[in-house]
């Protein structure tokens, strides 16, 4: 039967659904466990070595490694940029996969047409997109270079991967371009649960649309912001892919990342020890911001 | 809207609007799709053609596609893919419905616990672990093969499908399950008959949203891969790297990006409904 403990919480509710229904969680945890927890905890002891990467002859350097990444300014540099990053993806592509998921949302012809050129790109491979967008931003062959071009400018001094300024900006644009129809489509299932006679409603009570949409429609697809701005924040401090595929953290290191620092330590430098440390302190990182972000967006739902 | 306006002049007012609208999304839709639409046309170039891509459709040949088919190696990444991208999806599907099973149902601390353990690997970037996965698959003696990236795909899906189908576990009514008990099916044979197809939308979500991925992964291939027989379609890609910024090669290049991208540009045409009220699906009943 029921056991209730003392805190009223009941530990398994029925003979139906007993304890034995852990055993179904074995192959998932297992995998999880050891694939996944267990190389982050490595991460740790590996951040106060002086490991390589391939020899297992390694010694302890004490926090050597920490003082190295804090000190040589890489840490702060590509924390900065991963936000930078992380911060106009996540507004940039909600902004516009709201505004695009709105008019879709409306009685407009051809609903099914925009919503595919919308979504399409993120069908693409990132390597394949990274090349694609590559030969968008080159400078002179390139196609908006040949635009500018065309249109009388001097298209050969378009350079926006070759210049620091630029360079997260236009590799920004590019993830955007990948990732604003998977907001969209999300923002049109969110759009579409809400309830029409609410909306003529508040236009009979002399609500203009701009009012409509913030005071019926954004408060009731609050939850569907929420998962939105969530899952973008979370891919955008994972930036990774087009600063490897198309500027490879240049120039200089404007385009280095978080996650491309760490890949580029380990891998290119073969300091791995480093790189745990590094990985480390970008872990206490992204945590700190995915819970402060958490927090913000709980508060504001609760007050939309 | 439901704006029923009957002023005089609004309804031109409002044909103006529509207009404008129409033109608005109509540029924008533009201006995303017209690199791969440029890429596409240059795809259709003779090698050697090297004229502004933006003259669109000034050429229709199959010799880019010839070469990039045969620099690909492309049956055998396309197998390679299909497999890894199979073989995956069917695992994670098994794997996390039978973990969201009991955290969906049991109403303990410790079903509490393990859902948020799951989902706060969501945020563990791949790049960060690497070096230690690299090292526990050396230890346990797995060797590099095609399929040693289906291990980290499958562990990596995890936190968002089991986040998925325990959000869709509390959608199967527990009635239809007591019901079963008291027929005497006991609980492996209750999961597999009764729960498991309950949860068909969930999965189809799973399998679109997790494949899509997966089959565009070029980062666990990557690293784990060292024999171009292995290779699956986006980390063959990688050896087109150095040609990005070199005009002459374009034509092949955008062939090869093409011949990347079409086998999921065809699944998607074919699949459009299934694909749009997926994503939808796992974001926002998750």
């Amino acid at each position: 039967m029921a056991k209730t403990s003392k805190k009223g919480v009941k530990n398994y509710t029925s003979p139906v659904f007993t304890r034995r229904m852990y055993y179904f969680l074995i192959p998932a945890l297992a995998f999880f466990l050891i694939f996944w927890i267990y190389p982050v905890l490595q991460l740790f002891y590996y951040s106060v070595t002086d490991f390589n990467g391939i020899n297992y002859d390694f010694d302890f350097v004490g926090m050597k490694n920490y003082a190295r990444v804090l000190s040589n300014g890489t840490l702060t540099n590509s924390m900065k940029n991963t936000l930078i990053y992380a911060v106009m993806t996540v507004c940039i592509s909600n902004i516009i996969g709201l505004a695009v998921a709105m008019i879709l949302n409306t009685k407009i012809k051809m609903k099914g047409l925009f919503r595919t050129c919308a979504y399409f790109p993120a069908l693409f491979s990132a390597i394949v997109v990274g090349f694609i967008w590559s030969y968008v931003y080159m400078p002179g062959a390139g196609m908006i270079a040949n635009l500018i071009t065309m249109v009388g400018g001097d298209g050969a001094a378009f350079n926006p991967l070759g210049n620091y300024k630029t360079a997260l900006f236009a590799i920004a644009m590019v993830e955007i371009w990948k990732g604003f129809g998977t907001t969209m489509i999300i923002y049109l299932a969110g759009l579409q649960t809400v309830d029409e006679s609410l909306l003529e409603a508040a236009s009979i009570d002399g609500c203009t649309q701009w009012q409509q949409i913030k005071w019926v429609k954004l408060p009731l697809i609050s939850s569907t912001i929420t998962i939105n701005v969530i899952l973008s924040v979370i891919s955008g401090l994972k930036a990774f892919d087009y600063s490897f595929i198309m500027t490879n953290g240049g120039p200089g290191k404007s385009t280095k990342t978080l996650m491309f620092q760490v890949y580029e330590t380990a891998f290119t430098d073969q300091k791995m020890g480093r790189a745990s440390a590094f990985s480390v302190l970008a872990f206490a990182f992204i945590i700190l911001i995915t819970v402060l972000m958490l927090l913000y967006m709980n508060k504001k739902e609760v007050e939309l | 809207m439901g704006n029923k306006n009957n002023e005089t002049g609004g309804a031109s007012k409002r044909t103006m609007k529509k207009a404008l609208l129409y033109a608005a999304v109509i540029v924008f839709c533009v201006i995303v799709i017209s690199p791969l639409v440029i890429v596409f046309s240059s795809s259709l170039r003779t090698p050697g053609n090297q004229t502004s891509p933006l003259n669109l459709f000034i050429e229709f040949s199959g010799a880019s596609y010839a070469q990039a088919f045969s620099n690909m190696n492309y049956p055998m990444e396309l197998l390679n893919s299909i497999m890894t991208t199979a073989g995956s999806v069917l695992c994670i599907v098994i794997f996390s419905t039978m973990a969201a099973y009991p955290i969906g149902r049991i109403k303990s601390k410790t079903a509490k616990f393990l859902y948020y353990f799951f989902i706060s690997g969501l945020i563990i970037p791949s790049q960060m672990v690497i070096v230690p996965i690299a090292q526990t698959l050396n230890r346990l003696g797995i060797p590099n093969t095609r399929f040693t990236p289906m291990i980290m795909f499958i562990t990596c899906s995890l936190p968002f499908s089991v986040f998925l189908f325990s959000g869709f576990m509390k959608g199967v009514p527990v009635e239809i399950e007591e019901s079963a008990y008291m027929d005497g099916a006991t609980l492996p044979r209750r999961f597999s008959t009764v729960v498991f197809p309950l949860l068909q939308p969930a999965i189809v979500s799973c399998v679109i949203t997790q494949g899509l991925w997966i089959w565009n992964d070029y980062f666990y291939p990557m690293v784990f891969i060292s024999k171009k027989a292995q290779y699956s379609l986006p980390v063959g890609m990688l050896q087109f790297l150095g040609d990005k910024e070199n005009p002459a090669q374009w034509n092949v290049l955008f062939a090869a990006c093409v011949l990347c991208a079409l086998p999921l540009i065809l699944v998607f045409l074919a699949l459009q409904k299934q694909f749009v009220n997926g994503i939808a699906a796992g974001a926002v009943k998750g």
